[in-house]
């Protein structure tokens, strides 16, 4: 029998984009999103799986409206993005594709980039868009992305143009290929002031690389590891997790992370959505929420992460994300640190706080604060012996620790996990979209939140972006 | 606290409310989920700890920066 657990939000209908209201549901210890649309009929989403339940995975922030907005409020969210006033955080993150070219075509691809000819944005033209988006969202933090960013030669100059315009801490979105064949490009692109890659990295098993990314890829992505790391590039894994393909693969993907540890960073999951490019939507079937991976970390690690250890997000809506911190000592100890869910204090945080925050911690953890050693490349194609890397077997910690001795380590040996899960158009949340940090800077220099810029119903209509520069709406 | 000898290193600190001197013992500090073990001086009767100021915006300030949740 379903219990009566209410939430009322607003949806959009998958297939016109109409919005409409929606419901969250509790069935079991399952939350169901349920909406219908007076013409495509009723549609029903599973967003939440077991425990941690979505009930106590909470964080209350008070919402923040941006002052600079590139467009009126008129037909309402999620129709009216710039960002509007009705929205409640400010960015801590904004994202700029600068090339549509990319030098694979995976599977899935939130942006469905592609090998065709298509015109990068000029660096006059970057420069306009960046000094746009920080005069709206002020400091922030900034992403990279495209399209495969480093097939621009001229990545570093973007770079440059970044720092000069004020944005501290500057991430690369990046499949690795260059990185791991072009040492130099790395130390250029870290002269220039790049302060971090995140580096879609699936798995340590070049199986899962074929079927997510259409070829073996795994000894580029240590490849380019070792080189950001040598050149002073902290690293973060990006995986996207897809179910029959790389949910067994997380823990293995964690140790590996923690070999490779102070050069890589931390890992970002992301849970894959169904916008893009991607293989037709399997239902709730291929559905992977937060509380899931969660629980997974738990259990493929052996206890060496654990569920407890991870918290909801002090920046973006509660339901988006998780994160846990970490302290690795040189001797090998894995300490989490932090606040657990719930006890950091109980009051409302102001958005404008959460996001000062957010910004201050994602550049301290995934920064790397001088050149990392060498590690140990396995043999080519000796897949399994990817964690060989210079920490010895990792083991938790837990008690009292010494208070010089955490001080010492943690601003060199931090490591973070965290997830994102984005939305598309069956799960979208307008609550969790207007709680939105992370915008995309649009070709006609508006900032779009991330679910809402990359959004396309069923048969792949836009809400916003098309690929071909131009928006469509 | 009173710091009956008012002098840098030889200052003995006596507990206001026992009139005890404190004594150096391992004390634990807790900031969200993460415990420090320390040497610190304490009332051997109450148990209060003192805390100098040096520590307080030093080291426990630097750690309560890196352990503050984004």
């Amino acid at each position: 029998m379903e219990q009566a657990n209410p939430n009322e939000t607003e949806s959009l209908c998958p297939v016109c984009l109409k919005r409409i209201k929606a419901t969250r549901l509790l069935r079991g210890d399952e939350v169901f999103l349920i909406k219908e649309c007076g013409e495509h009929g009723v549609f029903e989403t599973v967003i939440w799986r077991g425990e941690p339940s979505m009930v106590e995975w909470k964080r209350a922030k008070k919402p923040v409206h941006p002052e600079l907005c590139y467009g009126p409020v008129d037909k309402g969210c999620p129709f009216d993005c710039g960002l509007c006033a009705a929205h409640e955080q400010m960015p801590c993150s904004v994202l700029l594709e600068v090339t549509d070219r990319c030098n694979l075509h995976c599977a899935f691809c939130f942006a469905d980039s592609s090998s065709r000819k298509a015109e990068d944005p000029t660096l006059e033209k970057i420069s306009w868009l960046l000094e746009r988006a920080m005069a709206a969202a002020g400091s922030c933090n900034l992403q990279l992305s495209g399209g495969e960013p480093t097939l621009r030669n001229d990545l570093p100059e973007i770079v440059e143009i970044a720092r000069r315009i004020g944005y501290c801490f500057i991430q690369l979105n990046t499949n690795g290929i260059r990185l791991a064949a072009d040492k130099d490009y790395a130390k250029q692109l870290q002269g220039a002031g790049l302060s971090s890659v995140f580096l879609q990295f699936d798995g340590v098993d070049d199986e899962i690389y074929r079927t997510l990314r259409g070829r073996s890829l795994l000894d580029q992505k240590l490849q380019a590891i070792r080189n950001s790391g040598e050149v002073g590039l902290g690293v973060v894994l990006v995986p996207t997790l897809v179910k029959g393909v790389n949910i067994d693969a997380i823990g293995a993907i964690v140790r590996c992370a923690l070999q490779l540890s102070p050069a890589v960073r931390g890992v970002h999951f992301q849970p894959v959505s169904y916008f893009g490019r991607h293989p037709e939507l399997n239902g709730d079937a291929g559905r992977f929420t937060l509380p899931e991976l969660m629980r997974c970390l738990e259990e493929q690690t052996e206890g060496l992460i654990k569920v407890k250890d991870f918290s909801p997000p002090g920046g973006e809506h509660e339901h988006c994300s998780c994160h846990a911190s970490y302290v690795l000592s040189s001797e090998g100890k894995l300490r989490a640190i932090g606040a657990a869910n719930n006890d950091g204090c109980c009051s409302v945080v102001p958005g404008s706080d959460g996001i000062k925050k957010t910004v201050e911690n994602v550049s301290r953890r995934w920064k790397l604060l001088s050149p990392a050693p060498s590690f140990n490349l396995p043999q080519p194609s000796a897949n399994k012996a990817c964690c060989s890397g210079n920490n010895p077997d990792i083991k938790r910690a837990e008690g009292p620790l010494d208070l010089d001795d955490f001080l010492r380590e943690v601003a060199s040996r931090s490591f973070t996990l965290s997830a994102m899960a984005f939305q598309d158009a069956d799960n979208l949340d307008l609550e969790r979209l207007r709680g939105c940090c992370i915008s995309v800077i649009s070709s006609d220099g508006r900032l779009i939140p991330f679910c809402a810029c990359n959004l396309t119903s069923r048969d792949g209509k836009n809400l916003y972006l098309t690929r071909n520069g131009s928006m469509a709406r | 606290m009173t710091d009956s000898a008012n002098s840098g290193n030889d200052s003995e600190w006596v507990c206001n409310l026992c009139e005890m001197s404190v004594k150096e013992r391992t004390v634990r500090l807790q900031y969200q989920r993460t415990i420090f073990a320390l040497a610190l001086p304490a009332c051997p009767k109450c148990g209060m700890v003192l805390i100098s100021e040096e520590l307080a915006t030093g080291k426990m300030a630097e750690a309560e920066q890196a352990l503050e949740d984004k």
